[in-house]
This record gives structure tokens, sequence and C-alpha cells, in this order.
């Protein structure tokens, strides 16, 4: 039955050793799809950049065809596919993404080291806040059902939720960018300002964040909410919460320890899964805000056809959703004790 | 309509419970239309100090329902509409759902705790075994950690467990260690009233024996009464001291338990005992025709008549008083007269 502590310790060990390796190969394979979709599209990146820089006037076609075979060469395109896609995976591992296409010379690399700290800022702060506060409320909207706030909270929570998202954002411009214009509608900070930290600028970045952070919150806070508190009624009536009532463990140790400690066991494994996602960036908050972030960039990537920024964006994104799930398969069995370890 | 009510109790020395006359019901208004579902109808009994008092019926007799209300678990849609549950730790109040709040989160678990039906449920899942004792009992017996500890551990000898399953998750328990856990858990506080609520229903025979003979034991030492619950009369004889035999939300017949074995009077008393197997007697048993009456619209007068063999024209009229037929045998039925015979 319960093995002594030491058999558990390297049971839990090789369960570690067994997830790692599934966490590489997911990874492989994630980015062997995102390699395979990228180079069918049917955007040439080369023919786009050559094409660009003709239009300005003529050029001689032995410089034509010369410019074609050295930007093939740079973005890795030269050779028969096997070789294309080996120069590929080289590059995958020194993380060299090469140059982008879109925004010749500056590499990838540092398109993306500059775009995910504002991605990365906004989109975490806000996921952890609306999971906060969206169990927190929901837990206590579960267990005290005759509290008249919280279940007016319930009735706000149902009506955002199925408000589309961009409708919301949109309103929120309205609102506090146009009607009653006390907040910036665009962009990450104010543009005058240098990118450093100086107190003008922490309170720039602070200001604009206000109305995208807003819009996720609200949303989240919601669908937490409402996640929570169904979870948190159904656990309610088991029979060891009745037991420790009846046993007359104090009202508050039952919400948190008997209560909200069951019902936050599944809460916990989608904060880990949202977390994974920050990396995708929020496509729809960054376009609509203006913000400048990894959705921007993935999207202007894609309109672009700047495979290797496709790519860079698509491999930061699908290492974050493998990293937070291996996390959640690494914290579950401390969470839950009843999850076997086999 | 209650005939039952005024009838004076039979004389006892002190009880520590005494129930008057309840009555409680499952109040629901489907689609407008009020319901009421007369669970406990006119209930009186008092249990002694030091006594196994048990209480036998066939699934919904109530017997369930009658328990939540002198535990003062009543949530809607069930109520107390009348009659009162006195014990003799918590005087004055009727029931502890009247009573003041912490004057009842002061008795309970200290003066009365609970063995639950589906004892195998009642512990929290995700924490250890060990914090249901610190939840339940520490508040009540205080002192340093260790010495609550080293209590704890000397009284889970006496259910023949070791100290390591403190630290044991309930799902690495077996159903009889954790059934033996839960015992351990309601005597701690050494409480003077016990409500068992078929305890060992889950178990099979062997553990059952083993489980019934250690709580008898503990018992007998800390002096507690219990009310003890359960459909099966084999675990009764075991067990109890006196038995009630409920039906339909009344008691029919009380009794000390051998008594009420070598000589019952109800007649659906007399059709529980000789329903069951006796070694060496292979003669057929007799079902009893009909099913249990649906208490939401019960059989006018005695709510036994429709099956009853001996039933008369007043049976379907008047509700039988619960009326002293010899020393300390109370029984409700017309049938049998004053000298203790049908």
């Amino acid at each position: 039955m319960s093995g002594t502590p030491g058999a558990a310790m390297s049971g839990y060990l090789a369960y570690v050793g067994r997830r790692l390796g599934q966490f590489l190969l997911v990874v492989f394979i994630g980015i062997n799809i995102a390699y395979v979709v990228t180079h069918a599209s049917p955007i040439d990146p080369v023919e786009q950049s050559i094409s660009a820089v003709t239009s300005y006037g003529n050029t001689a076609p032995a410089a034509i065809e010369q410019m074609r075979n050295s930007l093939r060469e740079l973005y890795g395109l030269g050779g028969t596919p096997v070789e294309q896609y080996l120069q590929f995976w080289k590059r995958i591992l020194r993380a060299d993404f090469g140059p982008s296409m879109s925004a010749f010379p500056t590499p990838v690399g540092t398109l993306i080291a500059r775009a995910l700290p504002w991605t990365v800022g906004l989109l975490a702060v806000s996921t952890i806040v609306a999971w906060g506060l969206g169990n927190l409320l929901g837990g206590l909207a579960g267990y005290y059902r005759q509290s008249q706030g919280l279940k007016l909270m319930g009735v706000v929570a149902m009506g955002l939720h199925p408000i589309p998202y961009y409708i919301l954002a949109m309103l929120l411009l309205i609102v506090f960018g146009f009607l009653w214009p006390v907040l910036p509608i665009s962009g990450g900070s104010a543009m005058n300002l240098p990118q450093t930290l100086t107190p003008e600028f922490v309170l720039s970045v602070l200001q604009h964040a206000i109305l995208p952070a807003l819009s996720l919150i609200l949303i989240g806070v919601g669908s937490w909410f409402l996640g929570m508190r169904s979870l948190v009624s159904h656990v309610v009536a088991e029979d060891f919460v009745v037991y420790a009532e009846l046993a007359g463990v104090r009202p508050r140790r039952i919400l948190t320890s008997y209560v909200m400690r069951n019902a936050l066991v599944p809460q916990v494994t989608g904060l880990a899964m949202s977390l994974g996602g920050i990396f995708n960036g929020a496509v729809i908050t960054e376009k609509v805000f203006g913000y400048p972030g990894l959705g921007s960039l993935l999207v202007d990537a894609v309109y672009a056809g700047d495979y290797g920024l496709v790519l860079g964006v698509t491999t930061i994104s699908i290492l974050g959703v493998s990293i937070g799930v291996l996390a959640i398969d690494l914290l579950y069995p401390l969470l839950d004790p009843r999850v076997k370890i086999s | 309509m209650h005939a039952n009510t005024e009838q004076p109790l039979p004389r006892q020395e002190q009880p520590i419970l005494r129930v008057r006359d309840l009555h409680a019901q499952y109040r629901t208004s489907p689609f407008g239309v009020g319901r009421g579902v007369k669970a406990v109808d006119g209930v009186s009994f008092a249990v002694r100090r030091g006594e196994v008092y048990g209480l036998a019926g066939e699934s919904s007799s109530g017997k369930t329902t009658l328990i939540k209300s002198i535990a003062g678990a009543i949530r809607p849609p069930l109520e107390i509409v009348g009659g009162s549950v006195e014990f003799a730790f918590l005087p004055g109040y009727g029931g502890l759902q009247r009573a003041p709040r912490a004057d009842v989160a002061r008795i309970r678990w200290r003066n009365l705790s609970y063995i639950m039906q589906g004892s195998m449920s009642v512990l929290n899942p995700v924490r250890r075994v060990g914090s249901a004792f610190v939840d339940f009992a520490y508040p009540h017996i205080g002192g340093s950690r260790k010495q609550f500890e080293r209590q704890v551990i000397a009284h889970l000898e006496r259910v023949r467990l070791d100290a390591s399953v403190l630290a044991a998750f309930p799902h690495e328990l077996s159903g009889g260690m954790r059934q033996r856990a839960t015992l351990a858990l309601a005597t701690i506080c050494r409480p003077d009233f016990i409500i068992a609520d078929e305890p060992t229903t889950a178990l099979d025979v062997v553990v059952q024996k083993e489980v019934l003979g250690m709580m008898r034991g503990i018992q007998r030492e800390t002096g507690s009464s219990v009310l003890f619950v359960t459909h099966d009369m084999g675990v009764h004889a075991h067990v109890t001291d006196r038995l009630a035999i409920m039906y339909a939300g009344r008691l029919v017949e009380e009794a000390a338990t051998a008594r009420i074995f070598r000589k019952p009077l109800h007649p659906y008393t007399r059709h529980l005992i000789s329903s069951l197997p006796r070694i060496g007697d292979d003669a057929p048993r007799e079902g009893l025709g009909g099913s249990p009456p649906n208490l939401a619209d019960p059989p006018s007068g005695c709510r036994f008549h429709p099956r009853c063999p001996l039933a008369t024209e007043i049976c379907r009229r008047e509700v039988p008083a619960m009326l002293e037929a010899d020393d300390g045998h109370r029984v409700a039925c017309f049938a049998v007269d004053q000298g203790g015979r049908a």
C-alpha cells in the first residue's frame, strides 16, 4: 500500500523522467509541424524582398539573380529540402532564427526579445489577477449562497461571460478613450519617452496597460468565478464537508481547508494552461489596443510571409504551453494525493 | 390527530436525550404547489445515560431524517415543524437548531459526536488523517500539540491502529482501517452522546464484527450513550441495549433488545424478526405484501394498516397511541391488548 518514503521518492523521480521525455517529444513534433506549415505558405519571402528592392528602379538581371541566391542562403532556403531541414534544426538548437525577412536585417531573436516583456507583463499579471479574484469570489459565492452581494456578482458574471471579447474591448475603448477620454487608447507607452526605467516611463506603461488588462481581467474573472462557484457547490455537499460541519469545525477552516482546497485542484490545472498560453500572445487584445507584444508581431509576420519570425514566435509558444503542461503534471501529485504516480 | 403526544414516557433516570413529539417535513413547492413529505411524524423517546439505543426500520422509514433533526443538521427543504429535542448537556432550547451558535459549537464533538453513514467518504481526501483529529478534537482538548498527539496515538491503540495512519491520506487506508480511524475520531473526546448512522453497513461481516466489538468496548469504557441506527436486525441483536422500531415516520415499538427479539408485539416487528434466518430452520420466509407507504400521502390511521394482517376498522380511522404494554415495553397497535398479547 503506502510504500516507504524512499521508494515513493524514487518513484516520483522516475515519473519526472518520463514526463520530461514526453515534453521533449511534444516540443519536437510541435516545431516540426510549425516548420511544415510555414514552408507550405504560398508567400515566397525571397521574391517579396526582391520585388521590394526592384520596385525602386532598374536593377540588372544578373544582380537580381545574385541577390536571390544570397537571400536564399541567408534565410536557410538554399539546397535540397533535406539540407534545408537539417540546417533549420542546427539553427533552432543554437536558438538562432536568422534575420527577420520583414524587418531585415534585425535578427528574429531581437524582435522576439523586444516584444516578449510586453506580452508577458500584461498577460501574466492579468491572468493571475483574474484567476485569484475569480476563484476567491467564486468560492465565497458557492459557499455563502445566501449572500445578496455574491448573488449579484453571479448575475454580473453570467452577463459578462457571453459577450464576445472583442466587443467588450471595443466598448472599453469607446468609453474610456472617446466618451470619457481619460486613458490612452493605443500602444505600450507614450511614444516620446525613452524606454528606460524612469518614473515617467513606468507610469506611462501602467497607464497604457489599464485598458487591455481590464478587458482581460473582466472576461477572465467571469469565467473563473462561474467555474469555481459550480465546483464549490458540488464540494459543499460532499460527506466530508457535512461531517466537518457536524463536528463543529470552524466555518472559515471548512471553507479553506475542506471546500476550497478540494475545488481548487482542477482550477490550478486551468491556471497552468493559461499561463503556458501567454506566449501565444493575446492576438486580439494586442491588435485592438495596439500593444507591442508577441501577438501583434506574429500577425504582422504572417502577413509579411516572414518565415523565420513566424517560426520563432511559434517555437516560443510551443515551449510555453509544453512547460505549462509539464508543470501541472509535476505538481499534480503534490496537490492531490490521490493521483497515482504510475 | 396525534394521540400519542401527551402520553408520559416510561420512567427513566436522567435521560441524556429526550425527544418529544418530533415532527419533521421536507417542504418543497414544485410548480408553486406546496408539498410536504412527513418523514418524521410525532416521534417520542428517551435515551438513558450509558446505553446503546437502537433504531431500526427499512429504507425510507424516516430514520435518517430523525437523526438529522436530532443532530441539528437541518437544511432546506428539511424543516422541523413541531416537538423538541433536548440533550442533557444543552438544556433549555429544545433543539440544536434553536440554541445559540456558540453553545452548539462548544458541545459539538465535545459532548455529541457522529459516526456517519458512508464512513468511507467522511474524511477530507486531500489532507492527512491526522489533520482531521486536529480540526475536530484539538479545540476541545487543548494542551500542547505534542501532548495531544500522544493522546491521539494512545486512543488509536484502542482500535488497534498504528500511529502511522495519522500521516496517511484516507485513500491509502483499507475500508476497515478507515472505519476504525473514524471510530477513534468520534470517541477521542469521550463524548456523552454518539450518533451512529449505519456505521458498519458498507463493511464485510468479518470487519463489521470487529468494528462493532471495538465500538462496544470503547462505549463501555467511556460511558457514552449511543443512538445506533441500522436496518440490520442482526447488528441490533449484537450491539444495542434497547431497540425502537420505526415505520413510515413513526415509532411502532420500543423495548429492551432481548425482549423485542423474544417477544415482539407489533405485527410489523414480528414480521421483521420472523424474516431473520436461523441456522437449521429452512422453512420458507414469507414476504410482507405491499410496499412502504408514500410519505407525501401516507395512509390514514395506523400507517401500517394496508399491509397488516390484523387490521380492523379502527386502524384505518385512528392513530394508535404508543402505550406501555408491559414493563418498559411500548407499542403502538390497537390489536395489542394491555396485557401484552396480540
